[in-house]
């Protein structure tokens, strides 16, 4: 793998919200190659398959159908292979109970989805920046939810 | 168990018999003390007149015994004999009246002598005067000589002998007397204590019969008002006299199991006819759990009416030993049909108020989620229209845009305060020990933006640890601050106090009704440009404005969530403004405990 692409995966199924996040990629020229996925289910045939590259950063939206954002980020953290794969919760809604529930099944971050583009490409660089590696340890559900 | 009042009475009845027995007991034994006295006189002067017939006696035999010296005729003797029977009757009747062993015993005896001696004397004398014709002899002489003196021993003893008979007439005369004396007292007293005791008796007995009266006439009213009672509450009353397997139905309890009163005999095996088959086994069961505990819950069962409606009846019993030792068991029971179907139909009113809770959340999640989702996009976009595709659109398309950005903006804003509204309405309500300054703190740090852009001052002198929903307290402070800073005069930097106290709830009209004894008063207080006096209340109903949109940006929704946030905690909001000087918002919340 190309060590100077950074590989990011989207799980959406708006499919509005997966054309700002490419754009937003392609503005940011930031060398990334971005993965998309409608539904949790495409996300996890194309995870488990130990045959494909693994993601360095995972946004994860919350509302999909047929499997949502938090029973995939269930199954990853109970994956060992995937476990380590730093995760972004990135949603509309930032209720208290989405926020609560993600942080304790091991998500990384929360991102509400801006009602900006400049603000979601600010956000966006902000996180893929970020080395969720050494940022694990300072963890903490207060700066949990991203805010700009 | 004899109440207090029937054992006084008995006490008194006893008293006054004893008394009574008492004094009729002395009066008779005073009476026949009397009677025996009146004997005693009697005989007093029955003995004295014997003793004056033995003299006239002795001088009949003496006038007998000269005749019969003098003519020694024959016929002067009969007189002589019948004296000396005569006295010999006087003699054995003075034996009978004299008191033995007294004085007289004596003295009787010394008469019985001296008489005796006389009688030998006439009877010497007769004898020598027939052996001698001669009439006086010297040897008669000298007897008749000693028959005088014998005589005048007689006389002498017979005198002695009323001397004292005279004492002892007087001596029992004054006894006699003194009894005599005393019996119309003991009578009279007899009179006086038994009419007392008959009058006390009355007394008593009329009080007692009106108190009767009294409270006969009080049980009738209660009776009625009994009844009255039992058909106005759908209650009945009921008897069981165990040992004797008798019950008493109260007339409601036919009417209960919709029969006329007293229609069918009072037994369990009637009244088991109408309960309602399903409940019988039951029913049974308790009954004779009944009769071994004391007390039992509520028992609940059906009847059945003839016309075939089903009620809810509901019994309770208690058992009770009376001081005879028999068992009685006194029951109510119940129609709580009523009761049964208020209580269904609240039950379907709590699961319709469920559903529709569910559907309010269901709600805030469409606003949260969904609403917010196309308005975000749209938002998106116009920002995607504004930088990408600037060239191309026109100055007017341009303001258009802007145009369109703020009312999205505004758009966002209602969803989120209306959401921010519901949520304080529906979250669940836990009361958690807080300590106030904190809350403040998180609330500055949510606004310091505005704070610094104001740059305006915030002085707290201290805020006390309270039982509250801590994000709803805090959400207050956001929106109360924000709100002052919103209102904040043009070119002056807004101050806002904040002081606590707390305050005996009496002590203020506004909450002096409060359940509450104490409340913290919470003030804020602004140098904001105010408000008129008469929109304090005004500015507390959603989506009520006092000013343009245009002047002030705002949903009209800030100060209601102020408001559902502070009755939350069953406290008041009060606001104060006066126009270009500022506002007070005051808060009372009462010490929960």
């Amino acid at each position: 793998m190309n060590s100077d692409y950074i590989n990011i995966a989207l799980a959406d199924d708006d499919e509005d919200d997966r054309l700002f996040f490419t754009e937003a990629f392609e503005e940011l020229k930031i060398k990334s190659k971005v993965l998309l996925f409608k539904d949790g289910i495409e996300l996890m045939e194309y995870l488990n398959d130990s045959a494909n590259t693994l993601p360095n950063l995972l946004f994860l939206d919350l509302n999909m159908p047929k499997k949502s954002g938090l029973e995939c980020l269930k199954d990853i953290k109970a994956t060992k292979r995937l476990s380590d794969m730093a995760i972004a919760i990135y949603s509309t809604s930032a209720s208290e109970e989405d926020i609560e529930n993600t942080f304790v099944k091991g998500a990384n971050v929360y991102i509400k989805k801006p009602n900006d583009f400049e603000k979601l490409k600010k956000v966006l660089s902000e996180v893929v920046t970020t080395n969720w590696q050494y940022q694990t340890s300072g963890l903490n559900k207060d700066n949990f939810l991203l805010r700009l | 168990m004899p109440t207090p009042s029937s054992r006084y009475l008995r006490t008194a009845f006893v008293v006054g018999l004893f008394v009574i027995l008492c004094i009729g007991g002395f009066t008779y034994k005073h009476i026949s003390e009397l009677s025996q006295t009146s004997k005693v006189v009697k005989d007093n002067y029955s003995l004295r007149s014997e003793l004056e017939l033995i003299i006239s006696n002795l001088k009949d035999a003496e006038i007998g015994h000269r005749g019969f010296l003098l003519t020694h005729d024959s016929l002067f003797l009969n007189p002589y004999k019948e004296s000396l029977q005569k006295i010999t009757n006087n003699l054995s009747k003075l034996d009978t009246l004299i008191v033995p062993k007294g004085e007289q015993v004596e003295k009787l005896k010394e008469l019985k002598g001296d008489i005796a001696q006389r009688f030998k004397n006439f009877d010497k004398s007769f004898s020598l005067a027939n052996d001698d014709d001669t009439l006086l002899t010297q040897d008669l002489l000298f007897l008749l000589h000693e028959g005088e003196i014998r005589m005048d021993r007689i006389r002498a003893d017979i005198n002695e002998m009323l001397d004292l008979e005279q004492r002892l007439l007087t001596h029992n005369q004054e006894i006699n007397e003194e009894k005599i004396g005393l019996t119309p007292l003991l009578f009279y007293g007899l009179l006086i204590v038994t009419l007392v005791i008959l009058l006390l008796a009355y007394v008593k007995m009329t009080t007692d019969l009106k108190a009767l009266k009294e409270s006969n006439t009080e049980l009738e009213i209660f009776e009625k008002l009994t009844k009255q009672s039992e058909i106005v509450s759908n209650t009945s009353t009921w008897v069981w006299y165990i040992e004797e397997n008798i019950f008493e139905f109260s007339d409601n309890l036919y009417r209960l199991v919709g029969e006329e009163p007293q229609s069918f005999e009072p037994t369990l095996e009637n009244f088991y006819k109408y309960v309602h088959e399903e409940d019988i086994n039951n029913l049974g069961q308790q009954v004779n759990m009944m009769m071994r505990e004391e007390e039992l819950p509520f028992t609940s069962f059906r009847v059945v009416h003839k016309d075939g409606t089903i009620r809810y009846l509901k019994a309770y019993s208690k058992l009770m030993d009376d001081t005879e030792g028999d068992k009685k068991m006194f029951g109510v029971t119940i129609d709580t049909t009523n009761d049964v179907e208020n209580y269904r139909i609240i039950e379907q009113r709590n699961q319709e108020l469920e559903r529709t809770n569910k559907e309010l959340s269901a709600f805030n999640y469409v606003a949260s989620h969904d609403l917010q989702e196309p308005l975000r996009k749209i938002q998106t976009f116009m920002s995607r229209l504004e930088t990408k595709e600037k060239d191309h659109i026109s100055e007017s398309g341009q303001l258009y845009i802007q145009r369109m950005k703020s009312a999205s903006a505004r758009m966002r804003m209602l969803i989120e305060d209306l959401l921010q509204y519901s949520r304080t309405n529906t979250s669940e309500k836990e009361y958690v020990k807080t300590n106030i300054n904190m809350l403040l703190e998180h609330a500055k740090t949510e606004l310091l933006d505005s704070i610094e852009e104001k740059q305006a001052k915030i002085i707290c002198d201290g805020l006390p640890t309270m039982e509250v929903i801590s994000f709803q307290i805090q959400q207050l402070f956001i929106n109360l601050i924000s709100n002052s800073l919103k209102y904040s005069k043009e070119g002056v930097p807004p101050i806002i106090e904040i002081t606590h106290e707390e305050v005996r709830s009496r002590d203020v009209d506004e909450i002096n009704k409060s359940l509450y004894k104490f409340h913290h008063k919470i003030t804020f207080k602004d140098n904001g440009i105010g408000f008129e006096q008469i929109y304090a209340e005004k500015i507390f109903l959603l989506f009520n404005r006092l000013h343009g949109k245009s002047e002030y940006s705002g949903t009209g929704i800030g100060l209601a969530i102020c408001k559902k946030i502070v009755e939350n905690h069953k406290g008041i909001i009060i606001a104060d403004g006066k126009p270009n000087v500022g506002a007070t918002f005051t808060i009372y919340l009462p010490f929960l405990k």
